[in-house]
């Protein structure tokens, strides 16, 4: 980078920013429902095998942290099989959802999230997913992200308290 | 020329509907009124799909129940659904009507209208405002059609996500490049199965309106 005060991470997560800002200015809530096909690309170049949900997800968290998007990265299934927690540790798009949530913006996008939930959808057939909540603690630098997972139709309204999950 | 003030208030969703045919007739005045709507350097970017075939119809009408009840049963489980429903006293009403939403059944009526009109937009190049001119052509057909006698309501649901806009084009075969066709919604029409009550309540207009610059809402003299 010509910059030396700016690397590339910094300069990718400063025009994620400027995007998400339109973005939302646009649609507001609903230009959630529009960005799951972001940072998909990645993952579409590896060749994640798996037959089943857990070996996806573990094979998808592998190929993340080799990349060295994350330093930490879990997950966990519950809420009759439609809940998935992912939680993250030194992320580096954290500046991003930092940045973004002090312009008044609750963050929206997790590339990593997308990345796991276009291959459950792309290698074991599931209907849909939707990312429902990214709680972010700046402070420990960690994010946790629920989304509901969708392996077939019958899935759909089979709903609990995700909060005691 | 007619004031069509009490056309616009008196107008509402209407999801459920009678199975009798609708006149082509009615459907090309519907589309006739979306024709006229404004459009940014007259560029008229819409392009309109009829849809009659109960087999399309039954596919949107499943995406869109998929698309919903995707979210909503999301919505329930974070809490965030039960509090607008807490109006309803009795619980097992209140627990019924909390099921049909994150069921996702609230929005499969567009298998059971008669007619499905798919609103899209072209984003050749040259194109400027296309949610906008679309959006004023989806007012004038739900306005056309309520003056026809008619109930219609407005869909974004089933489009919404990226993914499900993409599986929409899919059925109704809309090339499904990102810069070729935006759908923006699909307007369900049919005659109204359910009553035509009154629209619910607005905000009052002095929650709405300032006057010369934001926030000031007293209406100042003017000469």
């Amino acid at each position: 980078m010509s910059n030396p005060n700016m690397n590339e991470m910094e300069y990718c997560n400063d025009v994620l920013v400027r995007l998400e800002e339109l973005l939302f200015h646009e649609l507001s809530g609903c230009a959630a429902w529009k960005v799951e096909f972001v940072g998909v690309d990645f993952i579409q170049s590896k060749d994640i095998q798996g037959d089943t949900p857990d070996e996806v997800i573990q094979n998808c968290i592998k190929e993340i942290k080799t990349a060295g998007f994350v330093e930490e990265m879990n997950y966990a299934i519950s809420g009759e099989d439609v809940k998935l927690e992912l939680t993250m540790k030194g992320c580096r798009h954290l500046p991003k959802e930092v940045k973004l949530r002090q312009d008044g913006i609750k963050p929206y996008i997790c590339p990593l999230t997308n990345m796991v939930l276009d291959q459950l959808i792309e290698k074991l057939k599931f209907e849909t997913t939707y990312v429902a909540d990214l709680h972010i603690e700046e402070n420990k630098g960690e994010c946790r992200v629920w989304s509901a997972i969708y392996e077939n139709e019958d899935k759909i309204g089979c709903v609990c308290n995700w909060h005691e999950e | 020329m007619g004031d069509i003030i009490d056309v616009i208030m008196s107008r509402k969703s209407i999801r459920r509907y009678k199975p009798d045919p609708i006149p082509d007739e009615m459907i090309d005045k519907i589309l006739e009124a979306a024709r006229w709507a404004p459009t940014g350097e007259n560029y008229q970017p819409w392009r309109f799909i009829v849809i009659r075939d109960q087999e399309t119809k039954d596919r949107i009408g499943r995406l869109a129940k998929l698309g919903s009840g995707s979210r909503m049963t999301a919505w329930y489980c974070l809490g965030e659904m039960q509090p607008r429903f807490e109006k309803i006293k009795d619980p097992e009403k209140r627990a019924e009507v909390l099921r049909f939403m994150y069921s996702g059944e609230v929005s499969e009526f567009a298998r059971y209208a008669p007619v499905v009109i798919a609103v899209i937009g072209t984003l050749m190049e040259g194109s400027v405002d296309v949610p906008y001119d679309l959006s004023a052509a989806i007012e004038n057909m739900l306005l056309e059609a309520h003056s026809l006698g008619l109930g219609a309501c407005w869909v974004h649901g089933p489009v919404a996500s990226t993914r499900d806009a993409k599986k929409f084009k899919e059925i109704l075969k809309i090339p499904t490049g990102m810069g070729e066709y935006k759908v923006i919604a699909y307007v369900a029409i049919g005659w109204p199965k359910e009553q035509r009550k009154h629209p619910r309540p607005k905000l009052p207009l002095e929650d709405l309106v300032y006057w010369e610059e934001f926030g000031r809402k007293e209406r100042p003299k003017y000469e």
